[in-house]
């Protein structure tokens, strides 16, 4: 196919006595010769975000799929210098400090030296550190490194705050060893499957690989995404108790993410942070799906689904002009929430304004979306209001209404 | 409300009308019925609402009849419409909506990649096995049947199995052709593109997110009110988020975990310095060691568990303890019934030494068991029993077989629970 064709830089012309070594690197070059293309990835974009928010990560995936060179980028996009461990091939004592006798163990005790790559860290004071393969290590390894990842330290040191930590792991199914992570370490981590993207695969062996344009945060926007992220958590869990805390119960959510005061507290810096981006709804799912867990996590987005409706109150002020939005399912509730909102504070003025806002959604949007709507407005007339000539032009709805009224009864009848 | 209809109103009937327009004349889309059978069917079936709200209509004159694509947007054909009733319009809708509800489409591919189904009849097959998995239970109750809609009846199949079990079990043949009225239910059936489809850079698609948060908001309003639903929404709802695990792999990881934890396995250990000690004086260095675990296997074989489902389990057991470095030597097992009729060629075979047990408690097993100083009891059994009160010293794995929920107390008392296994065994349920 056209678009593979990678560009061929220009072979220099080999003399005929080069060495097949030199042949062999040559055409090494132009393998390694490829190019990128933009292209939106949320996990990467989800993963930026959260080791920007200096949440421990841990992503779920199949060896051989990619981590590590996600992992490069982010480390190139926010300047971090990258070092990687591989967890399976250390010791213990790698991650916990060596223990060195020295001339008087008794009197001066037997000091935990730490590796390399610790000291580095340290001295450099900012760094990305990415504990590949968490799952083959020995569980002593495992021990040690959850150590790590959660106090920061690796012996006798402390890691600086402009450390940042992202760890990897098989998933459970498929870990050859004894990988298998508690209910208090699982709430720590935001959870992130990785798996490979088949199209991504093909195009970047063809030798174009993707280039993830990775999220920004706006210093504007700070206050408003702090107080988004602060009413969608506290408005959720005010009317469901029950989400707060709660335990994974079944063997398939063992090891993964759940609801505590802790993982609500990472959620809502999450959100913060996603909103301060501007990134996607789906970046903002895989966030708060993998801190909380599926159901919570979809309770909160489904929460915020409805504090992002228009607000009844300034649709009712200027229905002529109001934007509603374009998803069926949306628009509705939006609908039923101006109804509601007139039967809070019922006056003449709020009824016409919304069956004025009930024409405009009929004239631009389906007219089943409104049935419900206007028999509920309807019913709110008190005896003094005359009806609006607007109630005119939702002929449509009414139709459609009996249409579909006399349709289920003929349905009934016929099931009977 | 003082207004009248004064449009469509001879058009409903419109199945007696017979013949359709041929294609040269371009055929307006009705709308207006369209939107009437959408609020028929969500008067009758009201937790389908956000669903059936959020597909995005697309009029098409390339689509036989209704079609669905896996962005949630739906394809009309104006001649279906008009040639169509309204009741019978909104099971269409239904059914269209519930092959995204129930992700058709992703398994589908799924299945497709696990069997090595490549070609269009194959896809072909999946759209009739997912139909056959929608119809068995989403019409009546106020929902007219689609003329045309396939049962998995006519494919002399049992009803209430999923769209999996069905591919399985019929292939492609003459039958076809008398199904005249077929329903091509589009790329959100099956999985495969179709020429009238917007794809995914197309206007108005939903994202898999957002798919997820319709199915979700759909599934709470299910469990809910569960009375109000049938029995095929009601599975749906309860495994929407949490389908079912594999349990072979889960028995594994459960066991794996509970070998290498206490004391088994493979490990580093302080008790004996590495020998890279020697190169690098003064500093202490552990070494590792490998003690493989001892795993005891109860089975109760008083429950009303097929051989086939204990044997199956069995081997896994014994595979997997063997894995993890459990020798054969090592691997007990114990039957805790006197029937022990699976387990004796099993073990001949495998060479494994045959205890015995007595009676259905498992608590004698459990007594048994640990006489044996196993790293790891794995019990496999239906529950039915009593459970020891105090906690064994070794990791308990318990392979649960399910009873079968049918026709037993569960139906007429929600309040019956069977005994739960205690929370200090890691629970995995088989099959």
């Amino acid at each position: 196919m056209a678009t593979f064709a990678p560009s061929v830089p220009a072979l220099r012309p080999l003399a005929p006595s080069a060495s097949q070594l030199d042949v062999a690197a040559d055409l090494l070059a132009l393998l390694r010769d490829t190019r990128t293309e933009p292209r939106p990835d949320d996990r990467l974009e989800a993963l930026t975000l959260a080791v920007a928010a200096d949440l421990p990560v841990l992503l779920w995936g199949e060896p051989g799929i990619g981590k590590t060179s996600a992992l490069t980028q982010l480390a190139d996009s926010l300047e971090l210098p990258l070092t990687t461990v591989i967890a399976s091939v250390h010791e213990p004592s790698d991650f916990s400090g060596l223990p060195i006798v020295g001339d008087d163990p008794a009197q001066q005790g037997v000091p935990l030296a730490p590796p390399d790559w610790a000291v580095r860290l340290v001295r450099e004071g900012r760094g990305l550190l990415f504990l590949d393969e968490l799952s083959t290590a020995t569980p002593a390894v495992q021990a040690a490194l959850l150590r790590l990842v959660l106090e920061r330290r690796i012996g006798s040191l402390q890691l600086p705050p402009g450390v940042r930590i992202v760890a990897a792991a098989n998933p459970r199914s498929s870990a050859a060893d004894g990988w298998e992570l508690s209910a208090p370490l699982a709430n720590r981590f935001v959870h992130l499957q990785w798996t490979h993207d088949h199209e991504v695969v093909v195009r970047g062996l063809g030798g174009t690989w993707p280039r993830a344009t990775l999220p920004r945060l706006d210093p504007q926007r700070l206050p408003d995404a702090v107080d988004r992220a602060r009413r969608a958590v506290c408005g959720l869990l005010d009317v469901r108790p029950a989400l707060v805390h709660r335990l994974p119960g079944s063997e398939t959510r063992r090891g993964g993410p759940w609801p505590s005061p802790r993982s609500w507290d990472m959620t809502v810096c999450l959100i913060a942070f996603a909103t301060a981006a501007g990134s996607s709804r789906d970046v903002l799912s895989l966030l708060v799906r993998g801190t909380v867990g599926d159901g919570p996590g979809l309770e909160l987005l489904a929460w915020l689904d409805r504090m992002d409706l228009p607000d009844p109150e300034e649709l009712l002020a200027d229905p002529e002009n109001a934007e509603l939005p374009e998803r069926g399912d949306r628009r509705q509730a939006t609908l039923e929430g101006v109804v509601e909102a007139v039967k809070a504070r019922p006056s003449k003025e709020r009824w016409d304004a919304a069956w004025a806002l009930l024409v405009r959604a009929l004239e631009t949007g389906a007219p089943d979306l409104v049935v419900v709507p206007a028999t509920t407005l309807a019913a709110l007339r008190q005896e003094e209001w005359d009806v609006p000539d607007a109630i005119e032009r939702l002929a449509g709805a009414v139709s459609v209404s009996r249409r579909a009224d006399r349709s289920v009864a003929r349905a009934v009848t016929a099931g009977r | 409300m003082s207004a009248d209809t004064s449009v469509g109103v001879g058009a409903e009937t419109g199945g007696a009308e017979g013949g359709t327009p041929g294609p040269s004349a371009p055929l307006a889309l009705d709308r207006e019925k369209l939107f009437a059978a959408r609020l028929h069917a969500v008067k009758v079936r009201p937790y389908l609402a956000t669903a059936l709200f959020a597909l995005h209509v697309v009029e098409s004159r390339r689509v036989p009849t209704m079609a669905v694509d896996r962005h949630w947007r739906c394809y009309v054909s104006p001649h279906f419409v008009a040639r169509t009733p309204v009741e019978e319009l909104a099971g269409v809708w239904v059914h269209e909506v519930a092959h995204l509800l129930r992700d058709h489409h992703g398994r589908g591919d799924r299945v497709a990649k696990q069997r090595g189904l490549t070609g269009a009849g194959d896809r072909l097959r999946m759209n009739i096995a997912a139909d056959c998995e929608i119809n068995d239970d989403v019409y009546g109750d106020g929902l007219a049947q689609p003329e045309g809609a396939v049962l998995p009846k006519l494919l002399g199949l049992s009803e209430g199995e999923l769209m999996e079990d069905y591919l399985r079990q019929f292939r492609l043949g003459p039958w076809l052709d008398d199904m005249a009225a077929w329903l091509d239910c589009g790329s959100g059936a099956d999985g495969l593109e179709r020429e009238w489809d917007l794809g995914p850079d197309g206007a108005h698609g939903l994202s898999e997110q957002e798919q997820d948060e319709v199915r979700f908001r759909v599934a709470q309003g299910i469990t809910g009110r569960p009375g109000d639903a049938p029995k095929g929404w009601r599975r749906w709802a309860e495994e929407v988020f949490h389908p079912p695990q594999p349990w072979r792999e889960l028995l594994g990881a459960a066991l794996r975990s509970a070998a290498s934890g206490s004391g088994g396995g493979t490990d580093h250990t302080y008790g004996r310095p590495s020998r890279r000690s020697v190169a690098l004086p003064g500093i202490v260095l552990p070494s590792l060691r490998r003690t493989p675990p001892r795993v005891a296997v109860v089975i109760d074989t008083s429950g009303s568990v097929s051989d086939t489902e204990l044997g199956s389990a069995l081997l896994e057991v014994t595979a997997i303890s063997r894995a993890v470095g459990g020798r054969s030597d090592l691997v007990t097992v114990l039957s805790c019934d006197a029937a022990a009729r699976i387990v004796d060629p099993l073990c001949t075979a495998e060479g494994i030494p045959l205890l015995g047990g007595g009676g259905t408690d498992l608590r004698t097993g459990f007594a048994a068991a640990l006489r044996t100083r196993p790293d790891v009891v794995v019990v496999l059994t239906d529950g039915q029993t009593p459970w020891p009160e105090a906690r064994p010293y070794c990791r308990t794995v318990v392979g649960l077989f399910p009873r079968p929920r049918t026709g037993s107390s569960y139906e007429n008392d929600p309040d019956y629970r069977p005994d739960r296994p205690p929370d200090w065994a890691r629970v995995v349920e088989i099959g």
